[in-house]
């Protein structure tokens, strides 16, 4: 599969005082696939590419598959399951109670959703984990499917030849490496892609800033979480905030899930807020830690890491074009990421891309005579568009990955959702501020004890609610503007 | 209602130097983060970069004139973003240098 370029002759003229170079295997022209970032859409197109026994070489800049991401907490593992099961799977807690709660300043209106199906497996197939661990073994999975990985190497540019994307430059000595097809997992931060010109940069309105700490508790932390958050052995707490005493004034969130003995808290809005309502999310991030309603669950914690990263949350309006000539987006990189409020899904996209991005490569292979797949040939009719004659992919033989994506619930789920979106920004101020305050206001009203009669208390928590959502009309209006949510 | 001033201290170390001491960092011996052109930056008023960075890499000087401190970098990207000049040079630290989580 791959080549050495210490062919181990010594020619006559070789001086004897030079030491020769370390052994550095040289994968240029070597593979079928380049897979930039070895996260988790990019191993799983290597993993459905490499199950086709296709040469697929992953880079990843980090340190270990991992070491450069982060994300809330909770994994959705329906297509993880099928492409290579869950055995061995690092994962922290099943997901088997979730709550939701509005935050004002100090007050706090939650629900929590406790479901008996899922303590049974396969857990409605979502667990906590955190990306170090899972990260690094999802890529493992790639490397025994037969893909190749480096690490602690930067793809720095791509190589284009006559409009088709024929390799990457890195930041190794001689680091040109070229291949057929290049697939871009380089994350929501997406230097490369961007760079060559493959996806615009996204608008501040349409990305999250986000933060996260990993926290520890002293003593048996697992037993502490366990008390502090009713739960068992296994299973665990995915916990979403909503309104000002959570993401301050901006479209945004907070969320607690646990993991096996820390738990991770966090937020994330979108940049835009941050620059116009001059909230910072360090700061803020300490303000909801220290929430009245929050801060008991994390008495006496220590923090044992502290992450940021940025989200791609445009939608489907900002998908960029996902395929090129010799090229496809995955992931983040290809904006996949759904934050309707109550869903905060992502990382479960990026492995779906992924898998319907190798998919398609391995057709358009297949689709290439195999007589054909030596250098000289091309999938474009016999025309070479490579310098030195190697073969070539067009955006054409790719399509079936953007069809595919399509028809599976990760464009399906963002373009149901893409109105609700619109609908949340427009009413920003109304959602996230004014009716988790005068919810608040209404149920302390509603459960005040004093010496008047309840249907006082009763008819004064319906107009607080009514006056801030305009009254009976204004209850109706809104019950309209947002009647798809059931559909 | 009152308001009562948030609880301080509810984790440990909550201050920003101890959270970023949590993070493994190797420095990539220069910076990986600049500006195009320092001139916008000092007649910029939005100082969206400040807002946004959650580990204080940016700050401005008295005349305006952006200081970085990469080796605070999490690599998340929100300034590029943030930027309304699109004057933010980010590019990615090298050889895998910069932050590397353990957890994530």
């Amino acid at each position: 599969m791959t080549d050495s370029t210490d062919n181990g002759t010594e020619s006559a003229d070789d001086q004897p005082t030079r030491t020769p170079p370390p052994a550095q295997p040289n994968y240029d022209n070597t593979f079928d696939a380049i897979v930039v970032g070895a996260g988790l859409a990019g191993s799983a197109a290597a993993i459905t590419m490499a199950n086709e026994d296709l040469d697929v070489l992953m880079i990843e800049r980090g340190a270990y598959p991992g070491a450069k991401n982060v994300f809330g907490g909770v994994m959705y593992t329906p297509t993880i399951r099928d492409l290579v099961g869950m055995d061995g799977a690092p994962i922290e807690r099943y997901v088997g109670q979730r709550r939701y709660a509005m935050l004002t300043e100090e007050d706090e209106i939650g629900a929590t959703v406790n479901i008996g199906d899922w303590h049974e497996e396969p857990h409605n197939d979502s667990f906590t984990v955190l990306r170090g661990d899972f990260d690094e073994w999802l890529a493992d999975q790639a490397v025994e499917a037969g893909a190749t990985l480096i690490t602690e190497t930067t793809v720095t540019d791509l190589i284009r030849e006559n409009g088709y994307i024929v390799g990457v430059e890195t930041d190794r000595p001689e680091g040109a490496l070229r291949a057929p097809i290049v697939v871009l997992a380089e994350g929501g931060n997406s230097l490369v892609s961007e760079g060559a010109g493959l996806k615009p940069a996204p608008d501040r309105k349409d990305v999250a800033v986000a933060v996260k700490e990993v926290i520890e508790f002293p003593g048996d932390s697992a037993q502490v979480i366990e008390d502090r958050f009713r739960l068992g052995d296994e299973d665990g707490a995915a916990y979403h905030y909503f309104g000002e005493g959570a993401a301050g004034k901006s479209f945004g969130g907070a969320f607690i899930y646990t993991n096996d003995d820390t738990v991770s808290v966090g937020l994330a809005y979108r940049i835009e807020d941050s620059i116009t309502q001059g909230i910072n999310p360090e700061k803020r991030l300490n303000e909801f830690k220290s929430h009245p309603a929050v801060a008991p669950l994390f008495k006496d914690a220590r923090t044992v890491e502290y992450t940021a990263k940025t989200i791609p949350e445009g939608g489907a309006e900002a998908m960029p074009k996902l395929v090129h000539n010799g090229a496809l987006l995955v992931g983040d990189t290809a904006g996949l990421v759904l934050n309707n409020g109550v869903h905060l899904e992502g990382t479960n996209m990026a492995v779906e891309s992924g898998y319907h991005a190798g998919k398609a490569v391995v057709e358009a292979f297949n689709s290439i005579p195999a007589t054909e797949r030596t250098a000289g040939a091309t999938a474009a009719g016999g025309q070479t568009a490579r310098a030195d004659g190697g073969m070539v992919i067009p955006s054409s033989h790719l399509q079936s990955y953007p069809d595919r994506l399509e028809e599976s619930f990760v464009v399906k789920n963002l373009e149901h959702y893409e109105w609700l979106i619109h609908r949340v920004t427009e009413d920003k101020e109304l959602l996230f501020e004014e009716l988790p305050a005068a919810l608040a206001d209404a149920a302390a009203e509603y459960f005040a004890i004093d010496r008047e009669p309840k249907q006082v208390h009763g008819a004064r928590a319906k107009e607080r609610v009514l006056g801030t959502l305009g009254g009976l009309r204004g209850l109706v209006k809104l019950g309209w503007r947002y009647r798809k949510i059931v559909r | 209602m009152s308001t009562k001033s948030p609880s301080p201290g509810i984790v440990q170390n909550a201050s920003l130097e101890d959270r970023l001491y949590t993070v493994k960092y190797e420095d990539p011996g220069e910076s990986h983060l600049d500006v195009e052109n320092p001139g916008i930056c000092t007649t910029c008023h939005e100082d969206a970069c400040v807002d946004v960075c959650p580990a204080k890499v940016w700050r401005k000087d008295a005349d305006g004139t952006p200081t970085i401190a990469y080796e605070n970098c999490l690599e998340c990207g929100s300034c590029r973003f943030a930027c309304p000049n699109e004057n933010v040079i980010w590019t990615y630290p090298e050889r895998g240098a910069g932050v590397t989580y353990k957890k994530g």
